[in-house]
């Protein structure tokens, strides 16, 4: 690709340096953009400022972006959205002449029936919904970013108000932030002919300002709760906490609404602006249409810039514009329409005319006194309405005036609005008026400032120097559709037609209609929606009101909302011994666990003839002390503990007020008041804020410190876990010294070393904590140790059919949230007849009343494996319960499993079946623990 | 979004997602009450739009549980503290629900 050129559609398009997309284009002749959404009308070039849908284009993998306010840089591949084949000719505009049969809502109307005929409906729909395409196998190489930012006050919008009040603010002593959407400070005033250089002064003040931060071409989209401002920059977003919030957003220009207003050539005064900036003609004959002085600076800088213009037709009545203005005009050849605003524009494809009538006193065109001129370009200046979506945002209340302009009743705490947003006119009093608010907004975030004598200067009211044009319907006109939403191809006739329908309020129209839910959200439609919605519903624009402003201003790419694609993974101390031992990975919540080194089945066999070692370090663990410590284990835990003695473990079960089994682990007691406590590995967070919740609750002496990272964990399990220990330690592990659920602290492989009898995988076991620096340390002695009795490290998955043959659940997989201890066969664990326990009032009930489901182990005989989550069914085939766990056992050489199976007259069912895979599996109850029910080899 | 700040009684104020949110504060029943008494304990709230108080936890900060005064509509906490062990406690804001501390876990 050659320097200075990008591709559009397979053509070349030269680039001058300063343009966007749109503009490159447009002097390369492009004059349709893009095809709307529903009709596929053409539409060209109409906001210039990034505010409508119409310049939307794919630039390389990205769809749907702003032509209009993108750069243009060498080598960019850019392409067409929404048209087949082209946007010249494209095959859908058939939709146009199809209206009649898509009408606002048609979507509830029709795919209906016949019902087969659904999959053809949705494919259909779902290639024709959306702009733009998204290629699934890009990976995008931005990096998405987010920023945290903290200030005394952020001022969004970088215009003389906003310069004005940022530099007061700053100037005081304050803190300032200045956010606008354009490069560099000015607002519209850098479009200004003339005013270009009003502002390099304070431009270099606020860049060289010590307490000013500059966020240049970022969007404030959403005001959250707070004082959270949400800003869009690029690929990074930026999140502001401020003490106090300046809103000089100025005003955005919208098209007045008449039939054909959608046609290429028709457009708003700032496009043709940064056109003549960039040395582009918008064409060569052009209409101006103005409702204040705005138009005749412009038909004056279209003139000179080689443009004739035809006509200018100004809302207000005549007498109203200045007469040395429209004596140059005149010189110029321009025919002046004062009182009159336009009909209809002309043209299939392309503006080709302009169809001007006079206006009545309430601003509607008289359609029957037309006057028509040829022209290419119809340019709308001077109407405009302010940017309140973010005061509204942040609980400022607006209301309508009889013109539709918002004014602002009450305005938020910690928020303030300078400038055109509030309907100051004048650039002098926009200033004054952001050097008034930005000291305020110093004073209120608490900077000493002198407070302000006098009387607020008196505002020129601007807006009443304008003169609006009434939305004007097809029907009214004679033909034609006006489009009022252009994003969503919403007519103005539609309105009437929700009206109709019974949506007669603004939030239903909205709804109904889809107005206003496009790429502008509603800042080219919203007032002219709301004009409509008045006059069809015969109610004041005050009554009417406005809907809901909630962010986002205008869209945001998920990408920014998401930001840097971040994968926390936490590692055990053991992580580089797994991987250089080739461990096949899993995820365990964050964790990263060895699933296995080889084949789970030899792991197993291992533990049960030999000695196996598996690395349990994300076991949660607690140390807990304190006086009252064993008051808070009775309390919370189900089992006993009062009587624990010292040297002891043993199993405790956690459950909620409701009986229903929350976490379950150990407890081991090391000292008179001190306890260290297991968890299962994902709710450590939960048992730890739930212990804390009691100890605050009863103001108990008890402190629990989370140590789970501190030490690391292996279970050593198999009958010849005692051979292997005693190699590396002093410490007496005869039975007599250290009995099944005995708890031993000492020195292993001069390592200080917590030594648990336990056995979660029904061996004989030792569950080993210890200083997590020594991890590595430690796997390595044991395992330098156990060679010589065929030591094998295991994995999740061994664990996982070890426990399943000893019968053991694992919380959360054969528990949930509706499973109490009783029904989870842990009778056993839960001492009823204690004092008072968090879930006892509960269980006793359900002991009294009867159970309502068993888990209950099982085996199939046939050998078929179910998955786990599989449905248990009833004789008619409805599911009743399901499957848990199930693996086929190596030890027994059968399937088994365990599963939750409802209660009936106090029994449950001795067989049931098992909707598996499409078939049924017929599945056997059988007693637990299905491996050494009697325990020997556990208590060896 | 939700962004409010919560003022931690010991650090001061935080994003609220640095908090985890514990529920109203209820006065839990003795054990021998009715059934349904505890099953209103247990799933029954008062869920006021105004003033409420409430438990939060500082899970990503100081571990502490501590007590709220907040206003469900706007999400301002107008008040926080530590649960009270002795005296009396603080007079609840107007609105906010009055409760026999004697009564608590």
């Amino acid at each position: 690709m050659s320097d200075g050129a990008f591709r559009f559609d397979g053509r070349t398009i030269p680039i001058r340096a300063g343009d966007t997309i749109a503009i490159a284009l447009y002097r390369a002749g492009v004059r349709i953009f893009s095809r709307s959404f529903k009709y596929h009308r053409p539409r060209g070039l109409l906001c210039g400022t990034g505010r409508c849908a119409n310049c939307l284009m794919q630039v390389g993998p990205t769809p749907n972006v702003r032509a209009c306010v993108t750069p243009a840089e060498p080598g960019l591949d850019v392409r067409h959205q929404n048209a087949w084949p082209t946007l010249e000719l494209d095959l859908l505009a058939v939709n146009d002449r199809l209206s009649f049969l898509l009408p606002p809502g048609f979507y509830y109307k029709t795919f209906i029936r016949p019902r087969s005929f659904w999959p053809l409906y949705e494919g259909v729909l779902r290639r024709a919904a959306g702009l733009g395409r998204i290629d699934l196998a890009h990976r995008p190489e931005e990096r998405y970013d987010k920023i945290h930012r903290h200030t005394d006050v952020l001022v969004v919008g970088g215009g003389p108000a906003g310069i004005a009040a940022a530099l007061a603010a700053a100037d005081a002593g304050a803190d300032v932030i200045l956010a606008d959407e354009q490069d560099a400070p000015g607002g519209h005033m850098r479009w200004e002919p003339g005013a270009a250089g009003a502002f390099a002064g304070a431009s270099e003040r606020l860049a060289r300002h010590p307490r000013v931060e500059l966020f240049m071409g970022a969007v404030a989209f959403g005001a959250y709760e707070g004082g959270l401002i949400a800003l869009h920059q690029g690929t990074r977003l930026i999140g502001v906490r401020c003490h106090e919030l300046v809103v000089a957003t100025g005003r955005h220009e919208y098209p007045v609404v008449f039939p054909e207003n959608d046609l290429p050539g028709v457009m708003l005064a700032a496009a043709v602006r940064r056109l003549l900036r960039q040395g582009v003609a918008p064409g060569g004959r052009a209409v101006v249409v103005t409702t204040g002085s705005e138009g005749y600076a412009l038909a004056a800088e279209l003139s000179h810039a080689g443009v004739q213009v035809v006509a200018l037709a100004d809302a207000r009545p005549p007498g109203e514009g200045s007469a040395s203005v429209a004596e140059l005009l005149r010189a110029r050849q321009v025919a002046l329409f004062p009182g009159h605003g336009i009909v209809r524009a002309r043209g299939r494809r392309h503006v080709s005319g302009a169809v001007l009538a006079p206006l009545d006193a309430a601003g509607r065109v008289q359609p029957s006194e037309g006057v028509s001129l040829a022209c290419d370009v119809i340019v709308i200046a001077g109407v405009t309405t302010p940017e309140v979506a973010l005061l509204r945002q942040s609980g400022c209340a607006f209301e309508l005036d009889e013109t539709g302009e918002p004014r602002l009743r009450t305005k938020a705490p910690h928020v303030h609005a300078a400038g055109a947003v509030l309907g100051t006119a004048s650039v002098g009093d926009q200033i004054a008026e952001g050097e008034r608010v930005g000291r305020a907004a110093a004073r209120a975030a608490g900077i000493p400032v002198v407070a302000e004598s006098g009387a607020e200067p008196r505002r020129a009211n601007g807006r009443s120097t304008h003169r609006t044009i009434a939305p004007l319907t097809g029907a009214q006109a004679g033909g034609g559709k006006a489009i009022l939403c252009t994003c969503e191809d919403i007519t103005a006739d539609d309105v009437a037609y929700a009206v109709a329908e019974g949506f007669d309020h603004a939030e239903l129209v909205k709804r109904y209609l889809t107005v206003s839910m496009g790429p502008c959200q509603g800042r080219m439609c919203g007032r002219a929606a709301g004009e409509l919605c008045a006059a069809a519903t015969g109610r004041t624009l005050a009554a009417t009101g406005a809907t809901t402003a909630r962010p986002p201003v205008q869209s945001v790419p998920l990408g920014v909302l998401a930001g840097r694609r971040l994968e926390p993974v936490q590692r055990t101390p053991m992580h580089q011994r797994h991987e250089h031992a080739a461990a096949v990975w899993m995820d365990a919540g964050a964790w990263r666990r060895p699933r296995a080194y080889g084949d789970p089945a030899e792991e197993v066999r291992a533990v049960r003839e030999r000695v196996g070692l598996i690395d349990v370090s994300t076991l949660g663990k607690l140390d807990l002390q304190g006086r009252d410590a064993v008051r808070l284990l009775e309390r919370v835990y189900t089992n006993r503990f009062a009587n624990l003695p010292v040297g002891r473990v043993r199993y405790a079960v956690a459950c909620d007020d409701a009986g229903i089994v929350l976490d379950d682990g150990t407890v081991a007691r090391l000292g008179p008041e001190r306890y260290f406590v297991t968890t299962t590995t994902s709710g450590i967070t939960q048992m730890e804020s739930w212990l804390r919740w009691w100890t605050e609750g009863t103001g108990w002496c008890a402190h629990a410190v989370n140590v789970t990272s501190t030490y690391a964990a292996v279970n050593l399990a198999g009958p010849r876990a005692r051979d292997v220990l005693a190699r590396l330690t002093t410490l007496d592990l005869s039975p007599a010294a250290l009995p099944y659920l005995g708890a031993a602290e000492g020195v292993v492989a001069g390592i200080r070393t917590l030594l648990l009898r336990i056995g979660f995988v029904g061996e004989l076991g030792f569950e080993m904590h210890f200083p997590a620096d020594y991890g590595e340390a430690m796997w390595d002695a044991l395992l330098e140790a156990g060679a010589e009795f065929g030591i094998r490290p295991f994995g999740v998955e061994a664990q996982r059919v070890l426990r399943l043959e000893k019968g053991h659940l694992i919380v959360t997989q054969d528990t949930d949230a509706l499973t109490s201890i009783l029904e989870a066969d842990m009778a056993w664990a839960c001492k009823l007849d204690k004092e008072d326990f968090i879930g006892q009032s509960a269980l006793r009930r359900l002991a009294d009343g009867g159970l309502r489901q068993r888990l209950v182990g099982f085996e199939v005989p046939a050998g078929q494996l179910p998955n786990e989550g599989d449905q248990v069914l009833d004789k008619r085939g409805s599911p009743v319960g399901r499957v848990t766990s199930a693996r086929r056992s190596p030890t027994l050489g059968r399937v088994i499993g365990l599963a939750w199976l409802p209660v009936e007259n106090g029994l449950t069912a001795e067989e049931f079946s098992i909707r598996s895979d499409g078939g049924t599996v017929q599945a056997m109850v059988i007693a637990t623990p299905f491996y050494d029910p009697s325990g020997t080899r556990m208590r060896s | 979004m939700m962004s409010f700040l919560l003022p931690c009684p010991n650090c001061g104020p935080r994003r609220v997602d640095e908090f985890s949110y514990g529920g109203e504060l209820q006065a839990r029943p003795s054990a021998d009450v009715s059934p349904s008494a505890w099953g209103h304990y247990l799933y029954g709230r008062r869920n006021a739009a105004g003033l409420q108080t409430e438990w939060w936890y500082h899970r990503l900060g100081c571990g502490r549980w501590f007590l709220a005064e907040r206003d469900t509509v706007t999400n301002e906490a107008q008040r926080t503290y530590w649960r009270p062990t002795a005296g009396d406690p603080p007079a609840p804001l107007q609105g906010a629900k009055v409760l026999d501390w004697r009564a608590l876990p």
